[in-house]
């Protein structure tokens, strides 16, 4: 197994978050409980994207924490990263989904494989928050199965026309920039697959009504349809074929941010939890005096401290260039395990103001549900976490 | 020109405080910058934002843990920082001098100073300072405009506000309604840390004795009897009436 790891490594093992990390952690967290986690309630009856918040995270540096410097980001690596999108997540879901899908996936793609035009238009504006990145690989159809995508990209004099329907696409009809996978090739399965950067307002590309979901209402989802949408040559990303290997490469960040953002919903649900127990009486004593809820309130410290813990391990192995399939997997397969269980207690805890609207428990409970969806189903961790399993037998 | 910002560390507002024999037992609190304060910083950058050519100062008197606070300035985005280093309390009096000589000594133009501290609730640092200097002051501060060599302030007064223009150099003390501080970006955050931040001892000031002894320290609470009359209207004030007397209220 990857503890191997450790030995590689001449640091001695180090726990503690480096000093100016733990400024940023306490500013964003500031920042986080004043001005995003009033909206969250709001935002979750009456769905609509918050501009004005993202428009001030953009600010502080929080929507390119990765990007480097000289494109306007903080330059900074995935350990930060995940720190600070648990403090968003904390105050509300839906602002670290969009945030985690802006900063995780387009300009994450477009740094590693864009090409120097190609960063030097998208980065500034994406790590600036004046733009926001979306990411296009789902189809009604498929999804973790992303071969079989129907979407199409016809090469033609000067570029290409694409066609297809993409779903599930979180920010759309919001974000100006698209990162598209469609085939060039329908005969050459994962080769045949290419990724295209398209800005919205392009011709031939339509949103769909916004998506009625469980939970995380404000990070609007939408389908994007292609109809006969042109875009020229320099639109692609990478080399022709290359677009199922960049989909891929970019999956392992895309998983360690929904653990992180998994952990910051359980850390709220739990402190919430945590609060009312303690004020809550019950035959003469707080609530949080009876081992069912001392009990309860153990298990999901416990359980958030070892999900933030597979969490941070995963980003730091990436900052030290590990590949961390199995690790990003493992952390967002146990986060978001972690986060149904986290959020169904403290609902529990609650009782019937847990169930009532009147408390952020429902939803918590709600917003919560996805992560073990989206970026890969918890079945999908599984299999690719059993995979890595079985080749250190090398089969 | 010189711009001076005076920055205390206080318990964050939400910070759950316990009261001991020894007295206030700070263990396990998370500390933030006065929110007073950061007013002051940020009206700063904003001077220096209007094209006012501004070096911006973060001053600290207090213990090492201040060191937080005077990063959040610096972060915030305060030049450099002088901290008079000391784990000895000093009334506001005493501080007030103290900071005076390090004021005087870096010859500010301006002295930024929080309103009212919000751990002890004094409103006397920043008068004392100005006093101590021999400035003029506005307290309780809403507005602030700077001209070559004076300061246009509008302040609360008892009932109203008054606008008055005060020479420089001039203390200015701020509140609620200033401005609205920046939160730091992460950019400032990490260069926070390479900004120079300067170290003084009691000794470099020439040292201070307090005028004020802490012999016991408490924290306010309202303790409430919890005592509900029911009842038929006329009767429950007839009680009400006799309970106050009984317990010389009235």
């Amino acid at each position: 197994m990857v503890n191997e790891i450790a030995i590689l490594d001449t640091k001695q093992m180090n726990f503690a978050l480096p000093e100016d990390l733990l400024m940023m952690q306490r500013s964003v967290r500031e920042f986080a409980k004043r001005e995003i986690e009033p909206l969250a309630a709001e935002l979750d009856k009456r769905p609509q994207f918050p501009w004005q918040t993202l428009s001030m995270m953009g600010e502080m540096g929080l929507l390119g924490i990765m990007t480097p410097e000289r494109y306007g980001g903080a330059g900074l690596d995935t350990l930060s990263y995940v720190v600070l999108l648990e403090e968003i997540a904390a105050a509300d879901a839906a602002h670290s989904t969009i945030m985690g899908v802006t900063s995780g996936l387009p300009q994450d793609i477009l740094l590693n494989h864009g090409s120097a035009a190609q960063k030097e238009r998208y980065l500034p504006k994406l790590a600036s928050g004046e733009w926001i990145g979306s990411f296009c690989l789902s189809e009604p159809h498929c999804g973790s199965d992303a071969v079989a995508m129907k979407a199409r990209a016809l090469k033609v004099d000067g570029g290409y026309k694409l066609s297809g329907t993409k779903a599930w696409i979180t920010s759309g009809g919001e974000a100006q920039v698209y990162l598209v996978m469609a085939k060039t090739d329908p005969t050459a399965g994962a080769r045949g697959v290419s990724c295209f950067v398209i800005e919205k307002g392009t011709p031939g590309m339509y949103f769909g009504k916004p998506e009625e979901k469980l939970g995380q209402h404000a990070a609007i989802t939408t389908t994007v349809s292609f109809d006969d949408c042109f875009v020229g040559d320099d639109a692609l990303v990478g080399s022709l074929g290359q677009g199922f290997v960049i989909a891929m490469s970019s999956l392992d960040s895309g998983r360690i941010g929904i653990g992180a953002q998994a952990v910051g919903i359980s850390r709220a649900a739990f402190e919430l939890a945590r609060l009312y127990a303690a004020e809550r009486q019950a035959f003469g004593k707080s609530i949080r005096e009876f081992q069912g809820v001392s009990f309860k309130l153990a298990d999901m410290a416990t359980r958030i401290e070892a999900a933030r813990l597979l969490t941070y391990r995963a980003a730091w192995l990436k900052d030290r260039g590990y590949r961390v399939t199995q690790e990003a997997a493992m952390a967002k397969l146990f986060a978001s395990e972690t986060s149904a269980f986290v959020t169904h207690q403290a609902l529990q805890i609650l009782g019937g103001y847990g169930y009532s609207k009147d408390y952020p428990a429902e939803r918590y409970f709600r917003d919560a549900r996805v992560t073990e969806i989206y970026e890969g189903t918890s079945e999908i961790q599984r299999m690719v976490i059993a995979r890595q399993v079985y080749r250190d037998l090398g089969n | 020109m010189k711009i001076i910002c005076i920055i205390k560390q206080v318990p964050d507002a939400e910070a759950r405080i316990r009261s001991t024999a020894a007295g206030i037992d700070l263990e396990g609190v998370t500390f933030v910058i006065d929110g007073m304060d950061e007013y002051g910083v940020e009206q700063a950058l904003r001077i220096r934002e209007s094209g006012v050519e501004a070096e911006i100062i973060a001053v600290a008197l207090g213990p090492k843990r201040y060191e937080e606070a005077i990063r959040t300035a610096l972060a915030m985005g305060a030049d450099r920082a002088i901290h008079l280093e000391t784990e000895e309390a000093f009334d506001p009096i005493t501080q007030a001098k103290l900071l005076a000589k390090v004021v005087g000594e870096e010859a500010a133009d301006l002295l930024l100073v929080g309103g009212k501290e919000a751990d002890w609730d004094s409103a006397a640092l920043g008068a004392a300072t100005a006093e101590a200097l021999g400035w003029p002051h506005s307290d309780w501060t809403t507005e602030l405009e700077l001209t070559a060599n004076s300061a246009k302030v509008t302040h609360d007064a008892d009932e109203g506000s008054e606008v008055l223009t005060l020479p420089l150099p001039a203390v200015i003390t701020t509140q609620q309604g200033l401005n609205e501080p920046r939160y730091p970006t992460l950019p400032n955050i990490m260069k926070a840390k390479r900004k120079e931040l300067k170290k003084l001892s009691l000794d470099d000031v020439g040292g201070a004795v307090s005028k004020i002894v802490i012999l016991k320290q408490e924290i306010q609470t309202r303790e409430r009897l919890n005592k509900i009359i029911e009842g038929d209207p006329m009767e429950a004030a007839q009680q009400l009436v006799k309970l106050l007397q009984q317990d010389k209220v009235i």
